[in-house]
């Protein structure tokens, strides 16, 4: 799968470079790569996001056109969001090279339902997301397929348990991506209560010497 | 209700609550979050009830985070007492919350079931928040959305 998103070269740098930039209706952003200069860009701000919702964000190779030039193969490396408005602030580009080996995450797709959830009531809990791996651009898979259906309650389905060809797993092995667990006691349980006053740990030491 | 074990002094200063959340601003560890979009403070009775609505609703099933821990602690002079002669004393630990906070996290729930709880845990809440959905790019979403379908 590949995209196309047009950039133009950008002059200004540092914050008081970014606001204005943000003002017009462009995002920051900046492509780099193993041996290459850092090149300052400024990217449509509507054709981004539109982008951004298209496709798998850190494993999609990006052909990368600046000022109407020959495209150039990249991966998004980081979106930097603001902290509560879906608004991009930023975005890295990272270069490729053929014949190079590049390091990204590749989400984990679950499918199926649990034995645990579908029989005793559990709760399907993902615990990671996506795997870090490391492979050639040629190679970079779509996604982790992982079945689930057959996972009882207290059962885990570890990085060990995932494979890919061409791709080297960077992630430990005893890693777990998913765990059907017991539900979460009723509204009364499972609260800490704390029983007065906390100790003070000043006071203490006080007393000791 | 949640309270530190341990602290190093039992009073504290207000401070002030500038600035947006650095950390603590994405869903990290469920499906759904309930984000802060104003600066509060949240104390551990306001924690409490909050948790309570959100588990009364989904009833057994699913899992709850808490994302807010009070260490903060909040004193109080006793009513009918003239100003002076010191600070009162701790009556309730808070949480500083600033805008883009995730204070709280649901997984293993369907979407209108989480959406609804955390309204409900919103309405107890002193702070204006909003319901999240843990960010997928576009291929994913549009998977979970047939499988949803498809479940449903």
């Amino acid at each position: 799968m590949a995209a196309t998103l047009n950039a133009t070269a950008r002059t200004g740098s540092g914050k008081g470079g970014a606001r204005k930039l943000r003002a017009t209706g462009k995002v920051p952003a900046v492509v780099y790569g193993h041996g290459d200069k850092n090149v300052p860009l400024a990217l449509d701000r509507h054709e981004l996001e539109l982008l951004l919702h298209a496709i798998s964000v850190e494993n999609t190779v990006i052909s990368l056109v600046t000022d109407g030039g020959t495209g150039k193969d990249v991966l998004i490396r980081d979106v930097q969001m603001h902290p509560y408005r879906p608004e991009v602030l930023h975005v890295d580009f990272i270069q490729l090279h053929a014949g190079e080996v590049i390091r990204m995450k590749i989400p984990v797709r679950l499918s199926g339902n649990p034995a645990g959830v579908r029989d005793e009531g559990a709760v399907l809990d993902q615990v990671i997301y996506d795997i870090e791996v490391e492979c050639l651009p040629g190679n970079i898979p779509e996604a982790f397929e992982v079945d689930v259906t057959n996972l009882g309650v207290g059962e885990s389905v570890r990085v060990h348990d995932v494979s890919l060809p061409n791709v080297r797993i960077l992630a430990d092995g005893d890693l777990p991506i998913a765990s059907v667990v017991p539900p979460s006691a009723g509204p009364e349980g499972d609260a800490e209560t704390a029983t007065g006053e906390p100790e003070v740990i000043s006071s203490r030491m006080a007393e000791e010497t | 209700m949640l309270a530190p074990k341990r602290v190093k002094f039992r009073k504290q200063m207000k401070g002030r609550m500038r600035g947006k959340a650095t950390r603590g601003n994405y869903v990290a560890f469920g499906e759904y979050g309930l984000q802060a979009l104003e600066p509060g403070w949240i104390t551990n009775r306001t924690i409490e009830a909050a948790r309570i609505a959100m588990t009364r609703h989904i009833k057994r099933g699913g899992k709850v985070w808490i994302r807010i821990f009070p260490d903060k602690s909040i004193t109080k002079k006793p009513l009918e007492v003239r100003m002076g002669k010191g600070k009162g004393n701790p009556e309730a630990w808070v949480a500083v919350v600033k805008p883009g906070r995730i204070m709280f996290e649901l997984e293993g729930v369907a979407p209108e079931v989480a959406k609804r709880a955390m309204q409900l845990a919103a309405a107890k809440l002193p702070v204006k928040s909003k319901f999240i959905v843990r960010e997928r790019s576009g291929q994913e979403a549009a998977v979970a959305a047939t499988a949803e379908g498809g479940a449903a």
